[in-house]
């Protein structure tokens, strides 16, 4: 297992994306972006992500969908959603099904390194403990 | 006052209890919107900053939200005056449609003449001459530098010379097929290039363009110009360096061609694969065309603001050659190097002076040739070092402006005067940018003064030496170039000198305010509502402001700087930061700054905050015109207060604004429960002033008061009066006529700051204008030493002040009150400008104003 924790970026918008791997890569995380949601599910059904920070509206799959699939698969990896305006009964249901956390859009990226890092010391205490 | 004066007084109507409060009603609902408005403004502001991350939605909720608040300030007002400035509705559609235009990212074509006078052109204007003309523009008049006379010929012109040539299917083909991502797109860029080459101008353009051409062959020399490219799109991070067509030495009779030549550079398939490149909508963008004319150089040269090698932080670059400034563009030959200190002063650390032997100058009959520099001066410095300093001060205030690192051609003329030719963000070497590390051990070592105080109104970091201007000080012409401003209000009368200044803080105001967006407009680091910045900063000190995390340090920090001038956010680049920036130009700018002045007018609005400055000042206008209450059944609702002042009050009851006296008698200062109201009263109605019977008038006054009696001006001239109180539990609207004297008190008293405001005018004056003037002039120092913004014409006078905490909001309209109490036929009194500064001091001390009359004007004592 590396050290870096690694974290999935989605997102529909390439802007976003752009900006937060170029600033959680800077944090020290080993980052990975998807604008396509079937492409991020591939991508997770091949690799473990301690983190995934997930728009919620989006062509396709949406974050809810994502959310669905991880937890199919692993209690670890935390999701944490990106909600935008009149998104706050998904985020609800989102909240049941498990997820860590949300950031509102607009964020700063304050907020969202706060919720990373709490994010990835959970994922981190639970991976341990499925290793064990 | 007799009694046919008085019947004068009352004919014409009056407005009834239901009438009254529906007014106060819609101008309450104003009020909130503005407010709103200026706090999706200030969120917007603060999005640009780089801390968040937005996306598209953002951006069509923001402009959603703006555009139904600001419709509803201009609803709100059309309501309170009966639909009295329907030219409101016309530039609100205006602006409107620019946004949306914008944010679908259509063409916008600006309604503008042809041409524009460089004179008139700011960075606002970008949509209709470009951005490289923009900035220009943008340097001459609001930095104050000498740029070419010349003219703009806009992008509606371009519009129009394509449309006349029928090009415009084919220009919309070619977008869509770059737009589709297919190959082969070259050729028809390249024909559609040729028939802009073959296609003559609408006579209406030619016609123009001569006019321009010709005026300004007959206002100097040379007689050559500079056709220059400034395309739409061109945005300050993506500059299109060297991608158009420019054409210099052009003569009068070849500035049309040169045009057309201009125009079609947009189609090059070079620049449409620039744009592709760089994620843009390839021949999206529309071509303005600056026409300057040439500076005869005597030298030439371009000035980097950092050094981009970054062999040493703290130094220009200036590079300069005899002549024209081709040869230190393209880099012909070797030129004269200079490494200047970043500093006032701006010291010359080292100079390199090169062997030049060739040099460019205009050719008599156009174009440019080149020639040999005679042998004396070869070895000589193409610009003495007195003039690199003063190049390197004009070259950092433009940087200061842009808030980025500049790269900026210069050139001095035979009469060695200093011309700024273009100003473009300065490229960074990739990897500069990122090297700030180990910044926060650097800012470790200095001394805090003030940290987390107050609000920050526009971010970023400026360094310099503290100049302290005080309330009552007036406000300067000018600042020290580069100082940090620090005073108590922040009035958007200091606007004039914001240009020259490295960063403004504040004691009070909001960064919701007006002088928060001019702040935000002219780009200076600002931080307000400190509370203690004048008493913590002293004059001549040298510090530096981050407005970023909103600390001041003592000192200056050029590591600070220099990190914030290479910071270069990749997101800045993208479509959705560039977009929230064009969309702001259409927002924020605020021209509509004087409410005195004759300018002030509907049709002169072109930003959403032109807008509802505007509304505002006109909807509080219109309360003014509040004077008279017809007999109503609200029996209850109003009533006469009863004070131990000769003072003749009817109370409007808005809810929870006094207690019902028993009918028929009047309310006493006991039943009233309007905070605002009450803490007014307290400090009116205890002031010695109103024991004074009429005050002793000279010839000069009386002759004066005599012939004004009947001819006031105004809008509350020829309406009758009451004093007239409408007040909530929270609100009070004031009106008060006393003697000739005009007061109006709009206010907002609640437990949020934020909501808090004193809205206080005055007019009027029986003495002639000068006497009536000193007393205006009284009134600014005073209300200006409480914090308050004023504003003054003539006799008239608007003093404002928001966001004040509810025991200072107490304490200030303790001062109105006593204010409007003491100066009551005050200006019968001031015969010499002496007499008005010793007021001043007296009021301040709490004395009596007149010292002939000590019972004049001091809080009475307790007895």
């Amino acid at each position: 297992m590396s050290n870096a924790v690694e974290v999935m970026v989605l997102d529909d918008e390439s802007m976003v994306c752009e900006r937060l791997e170029e600033f959680l890569t800077g944090k020290g995380y080993a980052v990975e972006v998807f604008t396509d949601s079937q492409q991020a599910i591939d991508r997770l059904a091949a690799k473990h992500f301690d983190v995934v920070v997930t728009d919620l509206k989006m062509e396709g799959p949406d974050g809810l969908d994502v959310l669905r699939f991880i937890r199919g698969r692993s209690f670890a990896t935390q999701v944490v959603i990106i909600t935008g305006y009149g998104s706050m009964d998904t985020a609800r249901q989102a909240e049941y099904i498990g997820a860590f956390g949300f950031v509102h859009k607009p964020f700063t990226l304050k907020a969202l390194d706060d919720m990373t890092r709490k994010a990835a010391r959970k994922a981190r205490k639970l991976r341990d403990r499925e290793a064990t | 006052m007799n009694a046919a004066i008085r019947a004068l007084f009352r004919r014409g109507g009056g407005e009834t209890v239901e009438e009254v409060r529906e007014k106060l009603s819609t101008f309450r609902d104003l009020v909130e919107k503005n407010d709103k408005v200026l706090e999706l403004m200030a969120d917007a502001g603060e999005k640009l900053g780089g801390e968040y991350v937005f996306d598209s939605k953002y951006l069509q909720d923001l402009a959603a939200s703006l555009k139904a608040q600001v419709t509803g300030v201009v609803g709100d007002l059309s309501v309170l005056t009966q639909n009295r400035y329907p030219e409101l509705l016309e530039a609100l559609a205006g602006i409107d449609a620019s946004i949306q235009g914008a944010l679908d990212c259509r063409l916008v074509v600006p309604d503008v003449p042809y041409v524009l006078p460089l004179k008139d052109v700011t960075f606002e204007h970008a949509d209709a001459v470009g951005e490289k003309m923009g900035r220009l523009g943008e340097i001459r008049s609001r930095l104050g530098c000498r740029v070419p006379e010349g003219f703009v010929v806009t992008t509606r012109a371009c519009r129009a010379f394509l449309d006349a040539a029928g090009l415009g299917d084919e220009v919309e083909a070619l977008r869509e097929h770059v737009a589709s991502g297919q190959e082969g797109f070259e050729a028809s860029a390249r024909e559609l290039r040729e028939r802009v080459l073959q296609s003559p101008l609408p006579r209406s353009l030619r016609r123009v363009l001569r006019t321009e051409v010709d005026r300004l062959m007959e206002e100097g020399t040379p007689s050559l110009f500079a056709v220059r490219s400034s395309a739409t799109g061109e945005d300050d991070e993506l500059s299109f360096a060297g991608q158009y067509s420019t054409f210099l030495g052009v003569p009068a009779g070849g500035v049309e061609d040169a045009y057309r030549k201009v125009v079609a550079s947009l189609f090059s398939p070079e620049v449409i694969r620039y744009q592709q490149r760089n994620g843009m909508s390839p021949g999206c963008g529309l071509m303005a065309v600056g026409c300057l004319r040439m500076v005869s150089a005597r030298a030439s040269g371009v000035v980097y603001t950092l050094d981009p090698a970054a062999a040493a932080p703290d130094v220009q670059v200036v590079s300069a050659a005899w002549g024209l400034g081709k040869i230190v563009v393209e880099g012909e030959a070797p030129v004269d190097r200079f490494e200047v200190r970043r500093e006032p002063g701006y010291e010359v650390v080292t100079s390199r002076i090169a062997d030049k032997r060739w040099r460019y100058r205009l050719a008599p009959n156009g174009g440019i040739e080149r020639d040999a520099v005679r042998k004396a001066y070869r070895r000589m410095p193409a610009m003495p070092e007195a003039r690199i300093s003063e190049l390197a001060e004009v070259a950092c205030r433009i940087e200061r402006h842009m808030k980025a690192a500049q790269d900026i051609e210069w050139a001095l003329d035979d009469k060695r005067r200093l011309f700024i030719l273009q100003a473009r963000p300065l490229t960074i070497p990739p990897g500069l940018d990122s090297d700030h590390g180990g910044l926060a051990d650097v800012v470790a070592r200095y001394p805090v003064l003030l940290e987390g105080r107050g609000e920050v109104a526009c971010r970023g970091i400026g360094t310099g030496r503290v100049h302290v201007v005080h309330d009552g000080d007036g406000i300067p012409d000018e600042v020290p170039t580069g100082s940090v401003l620090v005073t108590r209000a922040a009035t958007p009368r200091l606007s004039g000198i914001l240009s020259g200044v490295s960063a403004v803080i504040t004691d009070l105001g909001t960064s919701t305010g007006h002088f928060a967006a001019v702040a935000r407009d002219y780009r200076v680091p600002t931080v307000v509502a400190t509370g203690i910045a004048t008493q913590r900063l002293q004059e001549g000190m040298e510090v530096t402001v981050d407005a970023e995390e909103n600390v001041v340090y003592e000192g200056r920090i050029d590591e600070l700087v220099r990190y914030q001038l290479l910071r270069r956010f990749p997101f800045q680049d993208a479509m959705e930061f560039r977009l929230l920036k064009r969309i702001l130009r259409k927002i924020a700018p605020l021209r509509l700054r004087d409410p005195l002045s004759p300018a002030f007018l509907a049709s002169r609005c072109h930003s959403y905050h032109d807008i509802i400055r505007f509304a505002h000042e006109k909807a509080v206008a219109e309360l003014t015109e509040i004077g008279w209450l017809k007999p109503s059944r609200s029996g209850r609702q109003v009533c006469r207060l009863e004070l131990p002042i000769p003072l003749d009050l009817i109370l409007l009851d808005l809810g929870g604004g006094f207690r019902p006296p028993s009918p028929g008698s009047a309310a006493t200062l006991e039943d009233v429960t309007s905070r605002p109201l009450a803490a007014l009263l307290e400090t009116l109605t205890t002031t010695t002033a109103w024991e004074t019977g009429p005050a002793a008038m000279d010839l000069d006054g009386f002759m004066s008061s005599a012939t004004r009696s009947m001819s006031l001006s105004g809008p509350m001239a020829a309406r009758p009066q009451q004093n007239l109180a409408i007040a909530s539990e929270e609100y009070l609207h004031l009106s008060l006529r006393l003697g000739y004297h005009f007061n109006i008190v709009d206010t907002y008293l609640t437990g949020t700051p934020r909501d808090n405001y004193i809205y206080f005018r005055f007019a009027g004056g029986v003495t002639e204008l000068i006497r009536r003037s000193r007393r205006t002039a009284l009134l600014r120092r005073i209300l200006e030493r409480h914090g308050f913004i004023v504003e003054t014409s003539g006799d008239l006078l608007i003093g404002r002040i928001k966001g004040l905490a509810p025991d200072a909001m107490v304490e200030r309209l303790g001062m109105v009150g006593r204010l409007i109490g003491v100066t009551r036929q005050l200006d019968i009194f001031l015969r010499t400008d002496k007499l008005v500064d010793e007021c001043v001091e007296r009021f301040m001390s709490g004395a009596p104003l007149r010292p002939d009359n000590p019972a004049h004007g001091g809080p009475r004592e307790a007895s």
